[in-house]
C-alpha cells in the first residue's frame, strides 16, 4: 500500500534535520508511545511500544524503527516494523527535506509503502490511507512543538 | 372439524425463549473449573513458520497451558465428501499448523487460560516468526503455471477435476452446429455466511467415565461426533455431542473444524471444561465462505429460441483446505443443475477445484444450487439480448412441460414433480408485464431506467437417497429417523435426528404430529439437538429437514396410529378392519358413539393390563426414512429495479416470488424462509462480497467493512405458492430452506442488465454497488452508448 503526505517546518533545513535525528524528540512525538529503547549493537535503531486505538483493534504494538541512508540535510529512510494483536504491520518511509525559497521554512515530504497483515489488514486497509496521514501530522506537529525557540 | 393444523400459520413456539433472552446457546453454558481457549492465528496468508515461542504466554496471568501443532495428539480434520472420478486429492489439514500456514487465520497455537480475556493478552504474547511466502488468492489464477504451490502433491493447487456430461460428442456437436451462442465469464464473489451467532464450543472430558460432552454450534450433531471420534479417538458410544440452541449456520455449521477438536483433546489432556467462542472478526477469518466461482458458460440455441446445448467450465475456490463437503458442492450440487427448468438436449459441467491462500469455502445457503441457477438464467436472458426476443417468451419456449411423477433431465437428474409454466402464469398474473414494458419503455425516453428479471427455476433439494449419498462419495448416508412416543398421560415426544437451527420445525413437526394423531398440536413436543437423546440423522442442511426428517416422523407417526388402532379394536371388542378414524378418535364403522380417543388407547397399550394377544406394551415407534428421490421445488420470480444513471443507485422497487414447496404445513414460516433467502440472494446481487488484497489479507474482516444487506434495501416481498406435492413424499412436501437465495440472485441482477440495456451493458461483476454501476455506465457513454 503507498502512502505519501507533506509537512512544512517553521525551521531551516539544517534544524529540522537535528530535530528529525534526536531520538528524545522523536520518542516524545512518537504518538501513543509507551516507550522507545535503543537496541544494542546497532546504531539508529530502536524497540518501541506503541498503544494502538483503532475501532476493532486497540491494544499495544511491539516495533522496531531503523534510521538508515541518511543523507544530511537532505533525506533518509525510515524503516517501521511491528506486530501485535495478531497482526503485523511493516513499512518503510523515504522522507526528504527541501528548503523554501527564503530558507526560513522546510518542505517534508514523505512517500511510504505499507503492509499490513492479519487482523489489522481487515479494517486497516480501510483505515490505513486517512489514519496514517493523520498520525503522521499528529507526529510532525509534535516534532514542530520540539523546535527550537527563533532567535 | 376445527380448521386443520396441517397447513395453518401458527406462530412459531421456538420465539417466545428467542426473542425474550431465554434461549440456550453454546457459549451460555459456565460449568465449574471450566477454562477458555483462544487459537492463535496467523496474520500470513501463506508462509514458512520458522519459530514458535511461547515462553512469555506460558508466563502470562491467568493462563493454564499453552499448546502448539508439536504437542498435539489429533488426527488431521478430514473431509467427508469424497466425489468420485474427479482425481481429488485431500491434503493434510492438521489442528494447528506446524510447518506452513497457508490462510490468514490458519492456527498455529493456543491458549488456555482461567479467563477469555486474559487468554486473548496471552495469545499476543506468543512469537511467531514466519518466513512469508508469495499467496494466491483467485482460484482461475492459482491453476496457472508459475502461481504459488500450497502443496507440493497438489499440481498447480487443481484438488480435483470433474466432469459431467450428456455425452461429449451431442454437447460438441450441438455447438458446432448452433444458430447462436452466447458466452460468459460469470464471477460469483465469495460471501460470508454470516450467522447471527458465531460459532462456540464448550468440551467437557469426564476422566472417571472416560466420556467426552461436546456442546457444539453444529448443524448436524451426529455428524460432528462421526468426524469427532476419528479426530480425537474417543469412540461414539462415549461422545455425546449437544447442539443446543443454534443461531443460524446457512451451511456454515456444517463443517466440523479445528477448533472443535482442539477444544476436545484441551480438555481430555488437562481434566476440565475447555470453552472457545469465536468473535465476529474470527467467524470471518476462519469460518468457511461461500460461493467463489469464476466460470467459462455458453449456451447454443436456434435462431427460434429452443435452446439446444449449455455448458461451463468453473474454477470453485476451496480456500486452503478442502472443508467437511467442500467438493461436493461446486460439482454434484451445482454442474448436476446447469437443465435448470428447461428442457436443454445436450449438457457438460466441468469443475476445478481450486486451492488457494484463502478461508476455506463449503456450502452455503443453496450450496451450488444458486451458482446453476444464475448461470443458467444468466444465459438465458443474455439469449433473449441476442435474439431480440422477449425473455418470458424464450424462457415459455424452453420450459421442462407439467410433470407429475418424473422427468429425466439431459444430464441424468430426475425431477419428482413440476408445473412451470403455472408458476409463471401466477406470478405474471400478479404483475402486468406488458403494462410495465411500456411504462419502461415511456421512462427511458424520460432518462429513467427501469428494468426486470423474470426467473423461472427449479432446484434439487431434500439431500437425499442414501445410496446416491454414497455414489457420489458423500462419507455418509442421507437418510433420517424419528421416535414417536406417547407418555401415560397423553402428551407427545417426537425426537429427531435432524438439528433444526432457526427453521422453525419444533413447531412445524408438531403440526405434523397433530394432524397425523389428531392430539392438540401443545401436546406434541419435538427434542432434537442431542447425540445422547435423539436417534441418528444427517443433519439440517440441503432443505433437507423436512423432506426427509419430516418423512421419518410421519411414518413413525402412522405407525404409532396403527397399533393405536389395533388397540382401540381390542377394547371396543371390534375387529382392527372395523375401526374407522376421525379426528384423534378410533369409532366402530356405524357406530361413532362406540369411540375411543387415540389418548385413551395409548394410556391402555402403556398400561397393559389388557392388550390383545401379541402386541408390545407401550406406545411409542420410530421410523427410518431414506428418501427415494431428492424433491425439487421451483417457482418464478420477478425483480422490478430503476437505476439512478447519475449516481449508479439500484433501487429494488418490487419482489414478487411465486414458490412451490408442493403442500405447505405452516404457511407463515415457509414465507419467512423465503422472506430470509430472498435477502441473502439479493445481498449478493448489491452489496455483499469478500475482498482479500493480492497477499490474502482479508480485507473485509469485519462487520463495518463487509456490507450486509438492510431492511432499508428491500420492498415489501410479494409472496404467491402453487402446490404441485411431490409424488414420493408422504406428505407431499418439499424443502424451501433454500429457494429463496437459489432464484433471487439472478432475478435482481438480469432487471439491472434489463434496466442498462439502452446503455449496450451486458455484464457487471456482482456485488452491483453504485460506484461499479457508474463507472458501467460511463464507459458505455464514453464508448458511445446512450
Amino acid at each position: 500500500m503507498q502512502l505519501s503526505g507533506t509537512y512544512t517546518f517553521n525551521a531551516d533545513q539544517q534544524t529540522v534535520w537535528k530535530l528529525l535525528m534526536d531520538p528524545q524528540a522523536i520518542a516524545k512525538a512518537l504518538p501513543n508511545a509507551q516507550s522507545m529503547t535503543p537496541i544494542e549493537g546497532e546504531t539508529d535503531a530502536w524497540r518501541v511500544i506503541v498503544k494502538l486505538n483503532l475501532p476493532v483493534i486497540n491494544g499495544a504494538f511491539n516495533g522496531i524503527i531503523r534510521m538508515s541512508e541518511q543523507v544530511e540535510p537532505d533525506h533518509y529512510r525510515l524503516t517501521v516494523s511491528g506486530e501485535g494483536q495478531q497482526s503485523v504491520i511493516g513499512g518503510t518511509a523515504l522522507i526528504t527535506l527541501t528548503p523554501d525559497a527564503g530558507g526560513a521554512k522546510t518542505l517534508l515530504k514523505w512517500v511510504a509503502d505499507a503492509n499490513i497483515s492479519g487482523k489489522l489488514a481487515g479494517i486497516g486497509q480501510r483505515l490505513a490511507g486517512s489514519v496514517a496521514p493523520m498520525m503522521a501530522n499528529q507526529f510532525f506537529n509534535a516534532m514542530a512543538k520540539q523546535l527550537p525557540a527563533r532567535p | 372439524m376445527a380448521t386443520r393444523i396441517f397447513g395453518s400459520g401458527i406462530k412459531r413456539r421456538e420465539d417466545p425463549r428467542l426473542i425474550t433472552g431465554k434461549a440456550r446457546y453454546t457459549d451460555d453454558f459456565q460449568m465449574a473449573g471450566m477454562v477458555h481457549m483462544v487459537v492463535v492465528r496467523s496474520p500470513h496468508a501463506h508462509a514458512r513458520i520458522t519459530s514458535i515461542d511461547t515462553s512469555a504466554a506460558r508466563g502470562a496471568p491467568g493462563v493454564v497451558a499453552v499448546f502448539t501443532g508439536h504437542d498435539l495428539k489429533l488426527g488431521a480434520i478430514p473431509c467427508a465428501w469424497l466425489v468420485p472420478g474427479s482425481d481429488l486429492k485431500v491434503p493434510a489439514h492438521p489442528a494447528l499448523a506446524t510447518e506452513t500456514v497457508r490462510y490468514v487465520g490458519d492456527g498455529v497455537a493456543m491458549i488456555i487460560a482461567t479467563d477469555r480475556y486474559l487468554a486473548q493478552d496471552a495469545a499476543d504474547l506468543v512469537q511467531v516468526t514466519y518466513e512469508v511466502l508469495p499467496a494466491v488468492v483467485n482460484p482461475e489464477t492459482s491453476t496457472k503455471e508459475g502461481s504459488p504451490q500450497l502443496f507440493p502433491e497438489i499440481a498447480n493447487n487443481v484438488a480435483f477435476h470433474w466432469v459431467a456430461s450428456s455425452g461429449d460428442d451431442g454437447v460438441n456437436q450441438a455447438f458446432a452446429e448452433a444458430e447462436v451462442v452466447v458466452k460468459e465469464r460469470i464471477v460469483q464473489q465469495r460471501l460470508l455466511p454470516t450467522a447471527m451467532e458465531p460459532r462456540a464450543v464448550l468440551a467437557q472430558w469426564d476422566k472417571y467415565a472416560e466420556e467426552l460432552t461436546v456442546y457444539s454450534t453444529t448443524q448436524n450433531p451426529h455428524i460432528a461426533r462421526f468426524i469427532l471420534s476419528g479426530v480425537t479417538g474417543v469412540p461414539e458410544h462415549k461422545l455425546r455431542v449437544i447442539a443446543p440452541e443454534v443461531g443460524g449456520g446457512f451451511g456454515s455449521k456444517i463443517p466440523v473444524y479445528a477448533d472443535e477438536a482442539l477444544a476436545a483433546w484441551a480438555s481430555m489432556k488437562l481434566g476440565v471444561p475447555v470453552k472457545w467462542a469465536e468473535t465476529r472478526s474470527e467467524n470471518y477469518q476462519v469460518t468457511i465462505h461461500g460461493r467463489d466461482h469464476v466460470e467459462y458458460v455458453e449456451m447454443a440455441a436456434t435462431k427460434e429460441g429452443k435452446v439446444t446445448a449449455i455448458r461451463g467450465t468453473v474454477y470453485a475456490g476451496l480456500g486452503a483446505y478442502i472443508s467437511t463437503a467442500a467438493p461436493g458442492v461446486p460439482t454434484i450440487l451445482h454442474g448436476l443443475m446447469y437443465s435448470g427448468a428447461y428442457a436443454i438436449p445436450h449438457i457438460r459441467a466441468e469443475t476445478f477445484g481450486v486451492l488457494t491462500n484463502t478461508t476455506p469455502v463449503d456450502a452455503y445457503r443453496g450450496a451450488g444450487r444458486p451458482e446453476a441457477t444464475f448461470l443458467v438464467e444468466r444465459l438465458m436472458d443474455r439469449l433473449a439480448h441476442t435474439l431480440n426476443m422477449d425473455p418470458v417468451a424464450l424462457r415459455r419456449k424452453n420450459l421442462i412441460p407439467p410433470f407429475e411423477n418424473g422427468y429425466t433431465v439431459a444430464i441424468g437428474l430426475t425431477y419428482d414433480s413440476g408445473n412451470y409454466e403455472a408458476a409463471l402464469a401466477k406470478a405474471l398474473g400478479m404483475f402486468d408485464y406488458e403494462g410495465f414494458r411500456r411504462e419502461q419503455a415511456a421512462a427511458r425516453q424520460q432518462g429513467r431506467y427501469l428494468g426486470i428479471g423474470v426467473t423461472t427455476y427449479s432446484e434439487c433439494c431434500g439431500l437425499g437417497p442414501s445410496q446416491v449419498a454414497g455414489a457420489v462419495g458423500f462419507q455418509g448416508g442421507l437418510w433420517e429417523s424419528a421416535i414417536v412416543r406417547f407418555s401415560p398421560a397423553g402428551k407427545v415426544q417426537a425426537l429427531i435426528g435432524a438439528s433444526p437451527h432457526g427453521q422453525g420445525e419444533e413447531t412445524t413437526f408438531a403440526q405434523i404430529i397433530a394432524d397425523e394423531l389428531g392430539v392438540p398440536v401443545d401436546d406434541v413436543e419435538i427434542a432434537h439437538g442431542d447425540t445422547n437423546r435423539s436417534p441418528m440423522g444427517w443433519g439440517s442442511y440441503g432443505s433437507r429437514t423436512t423432506p426427509v426428517g419430516g418423512a421419518a416422523l410421519v411414518t413413525a407417526a402412522r405407525k404409532i396410529k396403527e397399533k393405536a388402532r389395533a388397540m382401540a379394536a381390542h377394547l371396543l371388542e371390534a375387529a382392527t378392519e372395523d375401526i374407522e378414524y376421525g379426528d384423534g378418535k378410533f369409532f366402530v364403522r356405524g357406530a361413532p358413539d362406540r369411540f375411543k380417543s387415540i389418548q385413551e388407547a395409548a394410556l391402555m397399550a402403556t398400561l397393559a393390563w389388557n392388550l390383545p394377544a401379541g402386541m408390545e406394551p407401550g406406545m411409542e415407534a420410530s421410523a427410518f426414512y431414506d428418501p427415494p428421490n431428492f424433491v425439487y421445488p421451483f417457482g418464478t420470480h420477478i425483480a422490478v429495479v430503476e437505476v439512478n444513471p447519475a449516481t449508479g443507485q439500484v433501487d429494488l422497487q418490487r419482489y414478487i416470488a411465486v414458490d412451490d414447496c408442493g403442500p405447505q404445513i405452516n404457511p407463515m414460516i415457509v414465507e419467512g424462509q423465503i422472506h430470509g433467502g430472498l435477502v441473502q440472494g439479493i445481498g449478493q446481487v448489491l452489496c455483499e462480497g469478500v475482498v482479500y488484497d493480492d497477499q490474502g489479507q482479508l480485507l473485509t474482516g469485519t462487520m463495518m467493512d463487509y456490507a450486509m444487506p438492510r431492511a432499508d434495501m428491500f420492498p415489501t416481498f410479494e409472496i404467491e405458492s402453487t402446490v404441485t406435492p411431490s409424488p414420493h413424499h408422504p406428505i407431499g412436501v418439499k424443502g424451501v430452506g433454500e429457494t429463496g437465495a437459489i432464484a433471487s440472485t439472478p432475478t435482481v441482477y438480469n432487471a439491472v442488465i434489463d434496466a442498462l440495456q439502452p446503455f449496450g451493458i451486458e455484464q457487471m461483476e456482482m456485488p452491483l454497488t453504485a460506484p461499479r454501476v457508474w463507472k458501467a455506465i460511463q464507459d458505455a457513454r464514453a464508448k458511445g452508448g446512450q
